[in-house]
């Protein structure tokens, strides 16, 4: 009995901590009042409504976005060429090539953000934006080459050589045979890739500046100087944004097996 | 097997020298900063330095607190919570890892936010307390550690459970009815058979959990404020408020030996197990 009843309690509780929150979010921003509070005082999308008005929430909006995919795409760019050749050819070195494209995962953001701001941007008076774009391709390179050799690795390397000894070239052979069939996987990457991008911050924290800003970190500003629900709203719209983004990739794609 | 050396260094080289360039070298300068603050000569003073302050030692065992802190519990309640998820029937387990994933796809901004709602002045916690009359005025619950600690602790729980869950469905399936049959209590059970045999991806969510925990800057940032400074949130001071880049550089070194001891002895631990 006592069994029984001790699994749904833990798992109950777990929920409300997981979960708790961020429900708390959606009902406050749903609040009527003038204050962030929660039981919400009255109904009302007006907090919903007024994050659409405010013109630097559109504009680090756009900047996420343009970073999110452009940083994602040329990750994808660099990295699949150098997953396939980590899983299909003897690479002299390929330790230490697999080593370093997986170094930005474990070194933490804020130090990357900062040596990029002293050593790139200041001395060679290096495009903010552009540094940025850089920033977050290195911080997605390294998911994007695990997931792509992930499923490089589940695609038997006889294909593209049957393709090669019929006569296709090599890289016919890539685009005709292996692109298509690890598809899904480049999917995958490219949306773990765009929700890693998009919500971090500490990589563009030294980085962004007025004018160049990211929405997490235009949110972080905001919440220091204002006290009122919009950014409860931005960051229940956001989360929706996610969870749906995943959960269609997770319906078409089997997202879940990549990660 | 293809077995072109030059094609194979064409292929990977784009990312290899991208890595390079716009990471692997800013970050070393940056370490090295710390390292020769006199003209011409190495010297480990900067570090002294830093040590010797007493807030820097404050901060620096707090980090390594709270990430051992955060660490342990999430062991703890990963372990009675991916028990329960495994044992559920197919089609609800799979809901019960949608959900405990659910978390990780929300902006960590968001997630840190939720907590002022809950921890503030005007928060539940305090609309609770008051309500009660526990207290006549409102706690002060944020800009502490263990508002830090909670929220580090909601933020990279998921980790510990996915990993565990994957421990130990890859169990044997007779080993725990095994153990009860020869008469193992539950805490035996536990102690000898479960995490002999879920070590791996104990470490391995474990590493995940201590490393993120580490190097959080928007919890600390959030939850704790300038009172309760970790590394990060030092380092971020350190540069903005007084400009010290050889400070920012030595906590950037204190960090990254952190990270990667952590995840050394992740590898270690790993192959010990596959060799034995």
């Amino acid at each position: 009995m006592m069994r029984r009843l001790f699994s749904p309690l833990v798992l109950f509780l777990l929920l409300v901590f997981l979960i708790g929150p961020f429900i708390i979010i959606v009902a406050a921003s749903l609040s009527g009042g003038e204050t962030l509070a929660f039981p919400p005082q009255g109904l009302s999308l007006r907090w919903v409504a007024k994050v659409f008005t405010i013109d630097s929430f559109r504009a680090s909006f756009a900047m996420s976005m343009l970073l999110a995919i452009g940083g994602t795409l040329f990750a994808l760019i660099l990295g699949i060429p150098a997953a396939y050749a980590l899983s299909r050819y003897k690479l002299p070195g390929g330790e230490t090539v697999r080593t370093m494209v997986s170094l930005p995962i474990i070194v933490p953001g804020i130090i990357v953000g900062l040596a990029i701001l002293r050593y790139l941007v200041v001395p060679f008076s290096f495009d903010i934006t552009l540094a940025l774009f850089f920033a977050h391709t290195a911080l997605v390179l390294p998911y994007a080459v695990r997931v792509v050799s992930a499923s490089l690795n589940n695609l038997r390397s006889d294909m593209e050589e049957a393709a090669v000894l019929l006569g296709s070239s090599r890289l016919g052979a890539f685009f005709r045979v292996v692109l298509p069939n690890i598809r899904s996987g480049v999917l995958a990457a490219f949306i773990l890739g765009f929700v890693t991008s998009f919500n971090q911050v500490p990589v563009s924290l030294f980085l962004a500046k007025p004018g160049v800003q990211t929405l997490p970190i235009d949110m972080l500003g905001y919440m220091e100087t204002t006290y009122d629900p919009s950014v409860a709203a931005l960051s229940a719209l956001l989360a929706f944004l996610s969870i749906g983004i995943v959960f269609l990739a997770e319906r078409f794609l089997g997202f879940s097996r990549y990660v | 097997m293809f077995q072109n050396r030059a094609e194979a260094l064409a292929l990977a080289l784009p990312a290899a020298v991208f890595v390079a360039v716009v990471f692997l070298a800013p970050v070393l300068i940056l370490l090295s900063e710390g390292f020769h603050i006199a003209p011409g000569g190495w010297t480990l003073s900067a570090y002294a330095g830093f040590f010797s302050e007493a807030l820097n030692q404050t901060v620096f065992l707090r980090t390594l607190r709270l990430g051992v802190e955060v660490t342990a519990v999430s062991a703890v309640i990963g372990y009675v919570a991916a028990f329960a998820i495994v044992n559920l029937p197919p089609k609800s387990k799979g809901r019960m890892v949608g959900l405990v994933v659910l978390p990780l796809m929300i902006s960590p901004v968001a997630r840190t936010y939720a907590w002022i709602v809950i921890l503030g002045r005007t928060g539940i916690v305090n609309r609770v307390v008051q309500g009660l009359g526990l207290s006549s005025e409102p706690l002060r619950l944020l800009f502490s550690e263990t508002a830090v600690f909670i929220g580090l602790l909601q933020l990279f729980l998921p980790l510990m459970i996915l990993s565990l869950i994957s421990a130990l469905e890859n169990m044997p399936k007779d080993a725990i009815p095994a153990a009860r049959v020869l008469g193992a209590n539950w805490f035996q059970v536990f102690w000898k058979v479960v995490l002999p045999l879920t070590r791996e991806g104990l470490v391995v969510g474990g590493t995940l959990v201590f490393t993120g925990s580490l190097t959080a800057y928007i919890t600390p940032a959030i939850l704790g404020g300038s009172k309760v400074l970790m590394l990060e949130t030092l380092l971020y001071q350190r540069i903005s408020v007084s400009n010290d880049y050889v400070s920012a550089s030595v906590i950037a070194f204190i960090l990254i030996v952190m990270s990667f001891g952590a995840n050394l002895v992740l590898k270690r631990l790993a192959t010990a197990r596959s060799r034995a």
